[in-house]
């Protein structure tokens, strides 16, 4: 936390205010650190439902049925929707929504690692729902509860609404596969293993490393990174218990937590999609790892941006 | 039929099935089109207000769901029928009157 005989009195002012219960509604009321701090936070949320709209289309064509893929296509849909609410705001702040989406290169976008992998089954797509929008959902709904920012708190109210809906369609679908046994089990499970630490990972550096959070001394959110992780695998390690499904970490009884039975965080091999627990990393190498992006990165960019191009083209 | 449900105590369950976006019964959104109680199970015709409908699966499972849970009750059949075509003529008043609270009209 940055000590406060060091900041501006006018940021300190904002934050004294904002502690009081201040709702911030427009750029005067903002200092230079708040609207640095949200455009971050924007640029992060819009950037990952903007790029898991190409992960979930492709793994939409390994839908079981017509009415699964209308389901998947219908969430493709809801997610460019929220991108597109969270690029509306930035433009009240200033930047350039065509540039965001058209003008950046595939590694300036800003979205979790998570979003640079290939979902290659229907298991994958429906523990993207379960696991994947359920990081999302926790991570939203902690800023819809918190925000200092009006104008965000007003628009979360729709996004959350559609989130709970991809969140029930993966878990729906997660305990059916369950149930259905033999070799679909063993794929869901295949899913689970390599996304349940790309999820904890997701919510980014743990605690006790994390020296100052401009996000939450502005109250653009309300829990810490380790508080999210808790409140995300409060839901998704009892619905893989209940269903018989593996996850590496457990409820510990007497620190009233869950605790991970991995080194966090540790080397991924992208190519065969399996976490090597016997390699930790700092969380150096992991933001280099996260820098160097994923293999679909460049593929989903382009499916965003492609077409546009083509059409300027002609 | 002794332990079955009656007719109305399966319309009641059904109205605890809400639409996945607004804050309404299928039933009040006219999507039930009939519910037939029997020896063998209970049977429910209903539809939907597009083909295109991402919520198919979501709601079978909860009209399912919330007729299983009556007493007496084995087995339940959902039959999705298209015709006739739902339309916004289908909805109850109180439908309309809980929409036009949440600014939709119809």
């Amino acid at each position: 936390m940055t000590d406060t005989a060091t900041r501006a009195p006018a940021e300190q002012n904002l934050i004294d205010r904002i502690a009081g219960g201040f709702v911030v509604e427009s750029e005067e009321d903002m200092t230079p650190g708040y609207k640095k701090a949200l455009i971050t936070q924007l640029m992060v949320q819009g950037d990952t439902e903007l790029m898991s709209a190409p992960a979930y289309y492709l793994a939409s064509r390994d839908a079981p049925s017509i009415n699964s893929r209308i389901a998947v296509t219908a969430i493709v849909h809801d997610e460019l929707g929220h991108a597109n609410i969270a690029y509306r705001i930035l433009e009240d702040l200033g930047v350039d929504k065509h540039w965001l989406i058209y003008g950046r290169q595939p590694h300036e976008f800003k979205h979790p690692y998570g979003f640079d992998q290939p979902l290659e089954n229907w298991a994958e797509m429906v523990v993207a729902n379960g696991f994947f929008d359920r990081a999302g959902i926790t991570l939203l709904a902690d800023v819809h509860q918190h925000t200092s920012y009006g104008p965000l708190k007003r628009a979360l109210v729709k996004v959350d609404r559609e989130e709970v809906l991809h969140l029930r369609h993966g878990e729906s679908w997660m305990k059916r596969l369950a149930r259905a046994g033999g070799e679909v089990k063993e794929a869901l499970q295949r899913a689970v293993d390599w996304m349940f630490p790309m999820t904890l990972e997701w919510f980014g550096l743990p605690d006790h490393l994390k020296r100052h959070s401009g996000q939450l001394v502005y109250r653009l959110k309300g829990k810490t990174n380790d508080e999210l992780r808790q409140t995300w695998m409060a839901a998704t390690v009892p619905l893989c218990e209940g269903i018989g499904i593996k996850v590496p970490a457990h409820w510990d009884a007497a620190r009233q937590e869950f605790v991970l039975d991995y080194p966090f965080s540790c080397q991924y091999d992208a190519t065969a999609k399996r976490w090597l627990f016997d390699e930790p990393l700092t969380w150096e190498q992991v933001f280099d790892r996260w820098k160097a992006r994923g293999p679909m990165n460049e593929r989903y960019v382009d499916m965003l941006q492609g077409a546009f191009r083509g059409w300027l083209a002609n | 039929m002794a332990g079955s449900p009656t007719d109305a105590e399966v319309w009641a369950a059904l109205r605890s099935v809400t639409d996945p976006e607004y804050p309404l019964s299928i039933v009040d959104l006219g999507m039930v089109y009939g519910v037939r109680v029997a020896e063998a199970g209970v049977h429910v015709d209903m539809t939907f207000t597009s083909i295109g409908c991402p919520a198919i699966d979501m709601l079978v499972h909860d009209v399912r769901e919330a007729v299983s849970a009556l007493p007496g009750v084995a087995r339940v059949d959902v039959d999705v029928v298209w015709d006739p075509p739902w339309t916004k003529d289908c909805i109850s008043d109180r439908g309309r009157r809980v929409l036009a609270m949440y600014g939709v009209v119809c």
